[in-house]
């Protein structure tokens, strides 16, 4: 391979702050100046796994058969799996490299353990259980990396009132990533660097409503008003120490799996089940339980819901579910029943909300693994989707599940560097366009299936 | 449009022996067992060993809730 290239993922990187002239970001905005830039529509869902995958293999989530960190197994109503590196089937770009005889450093993309054997070097993502587990590809380099830098930091804990102490674990993490990075790029043989940091993801979500003044929790004058922007400065100052390493040669991408906005209060999808005769529980909660800890009489039930950044929803289907009622025959009618009524949903004052609502079987052309019924983006993913219930309402100020104040937004962001082609243009991409562009920058053939398009 | 379900013809003998074979179990019928049992053998590599021990994929699902990806 006659050019390198290095992928710097900022993961939740969103463009209304990285695209922002007056944040004064002096090594991205020259990146962009001379490159291409712009928007990075996200996967369906658009959600750290699968959205890394859907960018590194150029393939889509009903492909790939991953819509979330985790999926229902056979059908049952509480046994679930965890997508892990073991569930990605398709070839990334790395396994395109391998082929054709070259190298990658890969550090924290999701999901990444356990380490699979790449040619080069690997080090896990956040999903690693400890560093006690074997988190690197080859094992040596863990020990490598622990003796030199100390401990490996996977992740912080977000969802905290200690704001103080997240800051400083938020930052802590980084840096020790930066350098564990720095090591790397100069250590390692590669023709593609790229690597994940979940530091941006996490403070966004810690920080949000300190930031944005329109988020219904900001109070002005905060001590943690700039934080986030800090943070954006301080990626901009450690993201030049790394590219200063590199020659001159190398094409150097930024992308983001998703953007994000303030959250607007989370939504609790169960007890409107409830509320409209979907779900049956043997009993109404009196107090916040998980859906898990509910008793739900299946044998009247047609519907239920997960929580998180989007709202997966099943359908209690007979002969597929074990105790399920809705014929077959008459899915696609009581599946257009419900949709209906899930448009309908309005927010607590009444407003109109701009619900999204994904047929997994219509949308995706090929559909693998354990998808929902529906996939909802409740107000266009302002409003997150509460699983549990028993809060004694239906609509959540705030998280369910601990402090958490931002969303996940359709847009993430790409910068595109290529020393070869300065441009200084913006266009708006999407993440299934990075994979070839990826495989472009460095001389390969391109699948003939790939949807995505090289960017240029 | 794609449709949920479709249908495939096997054998009547077959059938009859998963019916006798899926008998008080948690399948609630052939065409559930025989779904599960088809996904696995297009998902499973050989060789693959699980990725977390159940403790593990315990701690791993806590953290994920706390993470906000699972509630």
């Amino acid at each position: 391979m006659k050019r390198k290239v290095l992928v710097i993922g900022l993961d939740c990187a969103a463009p209304q702050i990285l695209f922002n002239q007056n944040l004064q970001l002096p090594v991205l905005s020259q990146l962009m100046r001379e490159g291409i830039y712009g928007p990075l529509r996200s996967a369906d869902p658009p959600i750290t796994i699968p959205a890394w995958m859907v960018m590194s293999t150029g393939r889509d989530s009903g492909r790939l058969g991953l819509y979330g960190f985790r999926h229902r197994q056979d059908y049952s109503y509480h046994k679930i799996w965890i997508a892990t590196s073991y569930s990605i089937k398709e070839k990334a770009v790395w396994d395109y490299i391998r082929e054709a005889g070259g190298k990658s450093v890969l550090v924290g993309i999701p999901p990444s353990y356990p380490p699979k054997p790449v040619a080069g070097n690997l080090i896990s993502c956040f999903i690693t259980p400890s560093d006690d587990k074997e988190f690197t590809y080859p094992q040596e380099l863990g020990e490598e990396i622990v003796s030199q830098f100390g401990p490996y930091l996977f992740d912080v804990k977000f969802r905290t009132d200690e704001k103080d102490k997240l800051l400083e674990d938020i930052y802590h993490m980084t840096r020790h990533r930066f350098k564990v990075l720095n090591y790397l790029i100069k250590s390692k043989p590669w023709d593609l660097f790229m690597f994940v940091e979940i530091g941006l993801d996490r403070i966004h979500h810690a920080f949000w409503k300190y930031m944005d003044r329109e988020h219904h929790l900001y109070t002005p004058g905060n001590p943690y008003e700039e934080v986030i922007f800090d943070y954006y400065r301080e990626l901009d100052r450690l993201v030049g120490e790394l590219i200063s390493q590199v020659d001159q040669e190398t094409v150097i991408m930024v992308v983001s799996d998703h953007g994000a906005k303030r959250m607007k209060g989370a939504f609790c999808l169960n007890e409107w089940l409830i509320e409209e005769g979907y779900l049956v529980p043997k009993s109404r909660p009196t107090s916040p339980i998980s859906f898990d800890q509910l008793e739900v009489d299946w044998s009247k039930t047609k519907a239920w819901g997960w929580g998180g950044y989007y709202a997966r929803v099943f359908l209690n289907i007979a002969g597929r579910e074990q105790q399920g009622i809705i014929p077959p025959e008459d899915y696609e009618r009581e599946r257009e029943i419900l949709i209906q009524k899930i448009k309908n949903i309005t927010g607590p004052q009444g407003e109109q909300w701009q619900t999204k609502i994904i047929k997994p079987q219509e949308y995706f052309d090929e559909l693998k693994g354990d998808y929902p019924d529906l996939m909802v983006y409740f107000d266009d993913l302002y409003w997150r989707s509460a699983g549990t219930l028993g809060h004694g309402k239906m609509y959540l100020e705030e998280n369910d599940t601990g402090p958490d104040d931002a969303v996940h937004d359709f847009n993430g962001i790409f910068i595109l560097y290529d020393p070869q082609e300065k441009q200084g243009k913006t266009k708006q991409a999407s993440i299934l366009d990075i994979a070839p562009t990826i495989l472009d920058k460095l001389g390969l053939p391109q699948p003939a299936d790939f949807k995505g398009k090289v960017i240029s | 449009m794609t449709k949920e379900f479709t249908q495939i013809t096997i054998p009547t003998n077959l059938y009859q022996q998963l019916e006798e074979k899926i008998k008080g179990t948690e399948y609630a019928s052939v065409a559930s067992y025989v779904t599960k049992v088809l996904k696995e053998h297009l998902e499973k590599s050989p060789g693959e060993k699980e990725a977390f021990t159940s403790e593990e994929e315990e701690k791993v699902k806590e953290r994920l809730k706390a993470l906000g990806y699972i509630d």
